[in-house]
């Protein structure tokens, strides 16, 4: 699975976007995360991952985040104790659609925590961990425009792409609809879940991984084999 | 916050689903989440496993240590828990055999969620116990051998030949019958009136009952006929027939339907044809020797029959009915012969014996335990040595016939053991209003008794009155009750084995001592503070769950633990007996099979459980 150069290329900007975030959130609350840059040439089981997931009421960069889920994957299994799953307070008016989907109204959000509170305890545990997700990319897009607006400084981090995963390691011709969470699952006989709140679909995107893992049946997967590109 | 998913799942399967929604969301953080790919191992044999698994997708499979015995598991399925339970390497070898994703629960959690909650207790306790069963049938199973149904199996109705009974009526003269059992060369003829089976006449009748009466053969048959019948229907097992046979010295047995109407009749040579070598024929050998030698050969021959009736595939229960069944008849017939050499008895008495052979559980080596029970007319000086010498003969007789000397004397030669019923009855009233430890542990065999020979009507007196004071006296009940849960379930012994399994190890298992000896007690215990009549030990269960001191569960729970002990045993000792060796108690660890271990452990583990349900029930703040 090694790529050479082009790991080589990807690492080196990384490392710059990296050093620059970090730069930029000094004296803000997100210090910390930074300090602890996730190597990319260990083991995969012997790093810490984040299975994160957002709902929103929308997919663009704007859009107001409802609700944080997370839990962590270690050593081939989802740590339950570890979940967690936080509502963040509404700041306007909910789009109708998101609500149908997410079944979240507006009371019930109205409940949550605000924004950069909940912010906050999930830079805490992402520190140090690589983020996994399904569709890595609106993540890693949510979680960098929520950091800019509540810390001013960009969220730069480590990110795995079930989806991305799928198509890498095993790709064939597939529906439209066929890179769906709940689709994937059920070619690897995981259960199919009924609820959508963000804890459950972190759960859900984390067994994903560990079936993929688990059918590539490649041994000593590599942090580099599994990182998102683009 | 709450796991939504993972709630709702395991609310949906036992045991969890007995619990609070609130002791599993917090059972759910525990959990981790992992995935095996079909065909991965999941949980290999003789490995530390510290999970409890869920099956939460998927299937897998459970296979058996040392076995071809495999049980698929699906969803909602728990497994891997006896080795968290026992703490011991696992046994079993789980396999995905479908792509499975699986819970698991840390050891440390799994057990501090069973010291609070006693329905997951029971819960996997039962499981055990559902795990024996099928152990038990799987053994039956597998002893049928060649595929020929097993003994235990074969009803009464199957063995009848097609063709048509010939039979008679009670009005048809004596003559008229015997030329009809000449022409149809029968021994056995059952008369019939109105369709229903009124009594039956026989080769040995005509010869004792007519020409031996002087009876005219012109006489109806109805006047020399057996009327007081024992009969069975053709769905009864023939098991049962043969014991009924043998208990009653009977060859003939006709076979009724419901409405009374005959259609057969089973002979004791058919069921010897049929089974070749048995018990009916020891029993019967012993019933026609006429002195003590005789006696003894035929008697000698019962580790043949418990070697066959085993091999046949007959249940433990059985097996020791049959053998106590010989034991019992050695004693009679013993007594028999005796009191024709010394003459009539001077004053009634009874021969009782206690122990195995009185609780109907003899296996093979069994010593003997016996006593006279005298009328209190009896007078020392008079009839002393009218006794002493029946006793000399009886227990000389039955030493030589392989019931050697007890080597605590308890035996009718012992003048102890040889008393008018009022001194029996002083002599229990003290054990039971002053126990002592001591007292208590050489005196429980007592407790169980039963007439073979003589006057049944003294030991039944003699038990009835040791049953009013026993379960009205609390304080003798938490000794007997204490003394049973004194027994170590020998559970270490099989963790010690496990770990040493690649040496020669030189402990021995004492089946009788350490595994059945605890069950009997149990029923002992229940049968005193119940005042039950019964000396059966499987009996005493039964009834002390009709009487509600314990569930029909928990009775079919220990009666199967017995039943898969005793048939260690008996299988134990017809080995031993094929091979020519003398039938012991004692199992070297390496003859047990790892199936064998495997259920012997859970069968202990319910024994374990149920001695201290009694000691909590009885043994009161003693213990």
């Amino acid at each position: 699975m090694k790529r050479g150069w082009q790991n080589w290329f990807q690492e080196k900007r990384f490392a710059a976007r990296w050093q620059q975030a970090k730069a930029a959130a000094q004296s803000t609350p997100m210090a910390g995360y930074y300090d602890a840059l996730l190597p990319t040439d260990n083991l995969l089981e012997d790093t810490p991952l984040i299975a994160l997931d957002f709902e929103s009421d929308g997919l663009k960069e704007d859009a107001q985040l409802l609700e944080a889920g997370w839990v962590a994957v270690d050593g081939g299994a989802v740590k339950l104790g570890s979940a967690r799953r936080l509502r963040i307070r509404a700041g306007n008016k909910l789009q109708g659609s998101a609500v149908v989907i997410h079944r979240i109204t507006d009371d019930a959000a109205a409940e949550g925590q605000s924004e950069r509170d909940v912010l906050e305890t999930l830079l805490a545990d992402l520190k140090g961990s690589a983020i996994l997700a399904h569709a890595a990319i609106i993540e890693q897009a949510f979680l960098n425009a929520a950091c800019l607006r509540c810390f001013g400084a960009p969220f730069v981090g480590r990110f795995i792409c079930t989806m991305q995963l799928e198509d890498r390691w095993f790709p064939k011709e597939r529906t439209a609809d066929g890179f769906r969470l709940g689709k994937l699952r059920a070619q690897y006989g995981l259960p199919y879940y009924r609820a959508h709140d963000g804890l459950t679909d972190a759960m859900a995107c984390a067994e994903l991984f560990l079936a993929q893992c688990a059918r590539l049946r490649t041994e000593n997967l590599m942090m580099e084999d599994v990182l998102m590109r683009g | 916050m709450e796991i939504e998913e993972v709630i709702s799942f395991l609310g949906r399967h036992a045991p969890f689903d007995r619990l609070s929604v609130s002791v599993i969301a917090s059972l759910a953080r525990k959990i981790e989440i992992r995935y095996f790919p079909r065909g991965t191992i999941i949980i290999d044999a003789g490995k530390e496993n510290d999970l409890l698994s869920i099956v939460r997708s998927g299937a897998v499979e459970l296979r058996l240590g040392g076995t071809e015995l495999s049980h698929r598991l699906g969803e909602g399925a728990v497994f891997g828990y006896p080795s968290l339970l026992h703490h011991e390497r696992t046994r079993n070898q789980v396999v995905a055999h479908e792509d499975s994703l699986i819970y698991q629960l840390p050891k440390a959690a799994f057990l501090k969620l069973l010291e609070s909650h006693d329905t997951l207790k029971a819960f996997f306790a039962k499981d055990e116990a559902q795990r024996l069963r099928l152990a038990v049938a799987g053994l039956r199973q597998s002893e049928k051998g060649n595929g020929d149904a097993a003994m235990i199996a074969v009803k009464l109705g199957s063995l009848l030949r097609r063709k048509e009974v010939i039979t008679a009526s009670p009005r048809d003269s004596i003559s008229d019958a015997a030329k009809l059992m000449t022409r149809a060369d029968v021994s056995t003829l059952p008369l019939i009136d109105q369709g229903k089976l009124v009594g039956i006449i026989t080769d040995k009748d005509l010869r004792r009952r007519v020409l031996g009466q002087d009876v005219p053969v012109s006489e109806p048959v109805s006047r020399v006929m057996t009327t007081d019948l024992i009969t069975m229907a053709p769905d009864d097992h023939l098991l049962s027939a043969m014991l009924l046979m043998s208990q009653h010295n009977i060859h003939h047995m006709p076979v009724v339907n419901s409405a009374n109407a005959i259609v057969g009749v089973i002979s004791s040579s058919d069921l010897l044809n049929r089974f070749g070598m048995n018990a009916l024929q020891v029993v019967a050998e012993i019933k026609a020797a006429t002195d003590a030698a005789a006696i003894a050969r035929a008697a000698r021959r019962v580790d043949a029959v418990l070697a066959h009736l085993t091999e046949s595939g007959v249940d433990a229960g059985n097996v020791a009915r049959f053998v106590s069944n010989i034991g019992e008849t050695t004693h009679s017939q013993l007594l028999k012969l005796a009191e024709e050499q010394l003459g009539p008895p001077p004053v009634p008495y009874a021969l009782v014996v206690f122990g195995s052979l009185a609780r109907q559980e003899q296996a093979g080596g069994s010593d003997q335990d016996n006593g006279f029970i005298l009328d209190d007319s009896y007078d020392a000086r008079a009839h002393g040595d009218y006794f002493e010498k029946l006793a000399t003969l009886l227990c000389d007789g039955l030493n030589s016939a392989g019931y050697v000397y007890c080597p605590g004397d308890i035996m009718a030669t012992n003048d102890k053991w040889r008393q008018p019923l009022s001194v029996w009855k002083e002599r229990y009233r003290n054990w039971i209003a002053k126990p002592d430890p001591e007292n208590v542990l050489n005196t429980t065999i007592f407790f169980d008794m039963r007439c073979v020979a003589g006057r049944e009507e003294l030991v039944d007196s003699l038990r009835e009155q040791i049953f009013a004071w026993s379960s009205a006296n609390k304080i003798f009940l938490s000794f007997i009750a204490r003394a049973a849960a004194h027994t170590r379930v020998p559970l270490g012994f099989f963790r010690n084995f496990l770990l040493q399994h690649d040496e020669r190890e030189g402990d021995v298992l004492d089946l009788k001592h350490q595994a059945i000896a605890p069950v009997v007690d149990i029923a002992r215990v229940y049968a005193l503070a119940l005042g039950l009549s019964e000396v059966n030990s499987e009996e005493r269960l039964r009834k002390a769950a009709e009487k509600g001191a314990l569930s029909q569960d928990a009775v079919s729970d220990i009666i199967d633990s017995f039943e898969f002990i005793r048939s260690v045993r008996f299988r134990h000792q017809s080995g031993q007996i094929r091979q020519g060796a003398a039938p012991t108690n004692n199992l070297s660890p390496e003859l047990l099979s790892r199936f064998e271990r495997e259920h012997l452990k859970d069968a202990f583990r319910v024994i374990r459980d149920h001695m201290d349900i009694v000691s909590r029930k009885y043994a009161g703040n003693i213990q």
